[in-house]
């Protein structure tokens, strides 16, 4: 039971193969190019999707942040389309894989901290400060804002990985506990099916906002630098 | 093959990837500089815990039903 909870989050390999690249790969196939003036309705829906995601998230940012504007929209459709297929009976959700997460984590955010020290040197370092600080306290906190700082990328990469983790193995845990009780007591099974249906619900929820939580916070930090 | 994917990619890419995006090319060196130390410090791990196992073994040391073998020749 123990060593099958957590065989789907393992990497997937074929006749000893490794196909991880290829499962990641995936979703880029999802969202064609856009070849024509008017698309067909698919490529359409993708490209309204796209605007109305882009206006909300770079509304915030200057001329300098907007440069960003093409790295932040395929985070948030990667991460957001690889944990929808993930949802899928017996598929492998890259976004499980802390290795993974951190690799998007890590780039991104030191990304933002070395745009925020070599454009605005002063407001960079100034970050480190809170404003209107005591006199004694000061040491302690420029202490804690370097921790909190670089405590950013883990916590980004972390979010990710414990969410989508822990919704994959409740969805496994649950399915398990309906399949099992079917034999014991029908009333119970349905009870526990239905929450199963409630919890993939919610776990479509998840996998979304999960994505837009995580392209919000870079969005967020790059404009504290920029 | 080549041509066509610096005409579909490289081409329209170029401002972003030489411009917009150094800052997350350095990201990216410092997160391969963290793989690496990881890595490596997780080889040096594993080789100090063979080595540890190796000589916990008795490697070279002889047991004393070896010298009851040899010296008692009843044995």
């Amino acid at each position: 039971m123990n060593e099958n909870l957590f065989a789907s989050f393992a990497a997937p390999s074929m006749m000893g193969l490794p196909i991880v690249v290829l499962i990641v790969m995936f979703p880029s196939i999802l969202f064609p190019t856009p070849s024509r003036l008017i698309n067909n309705r698919l490529i359409s829906i993708q490209q309204w999707l796209i605007q109305l995601t882009s206006k909300q998230m770079l509304a915030i940012h200057n001329q300098k942040g907007r440069t960003w504007a093409l790295m932040l929209m395929s985070l948030i459709l990667f991460i957001g389309s690889t944990n929808l297929l993930g949802l899928l009976p017996h598929s492998f959700t890259p976004t499980t894989q802390l290795s993974m997460n951190l690799g998007m984590a890590i780039p991104l955010w030191a990304g933002t901290v070395i745009t925020g020290f070599r454009y605005k040197t002063k407001a960079s370092l100034a970050h480190f400060l809170p404003q209107g600080t005591p006199l004694p306290l000061i040491p302690m906190l420029v202490i804690i804002e370097t921790i909190s700082l670089f405590i950013q990328p883990m916590a980004l990469a972390v979010r990710l990985t414990a969410n989508i983790t822990a919704g994959h193995l409740l969805i496994h845990l649950i399915g398990g506990a309906t399949l099992a009780l079917i034999n014991i007591s029908a009333t119970t099974a349905f009870i526990t099916f239905i929450i199963l249906i409630l919890l993939t619900i919610l776990e479509f929820a998840v996998a979304l906002i999960q994505a837009y939580v995580f392209t919000l916070l870079v969005s967020l930090y790059l404009h504290d630098n920029t | 093959m080549l041509q066509n994917l610096v005409k579909s990619v490289w081409v329209p890419m170029k401002p972003y990837y030489t411009q917009a995006y150094q800052e997350i090319w350095l990201g990216m060196g410092l997160m391969s500089l963290i793989v690496y130390k990881i890595r490596s410090a997780d080889k040096r791990s594993k080789a100090l815990k063979g080595k540890i196992f190796a000589s916990s073994k008795g490697g070279g040391q002889k047991t004393p039903s070896y010298f009851l073998r040899t010296r008692c020749p009843m044995a």
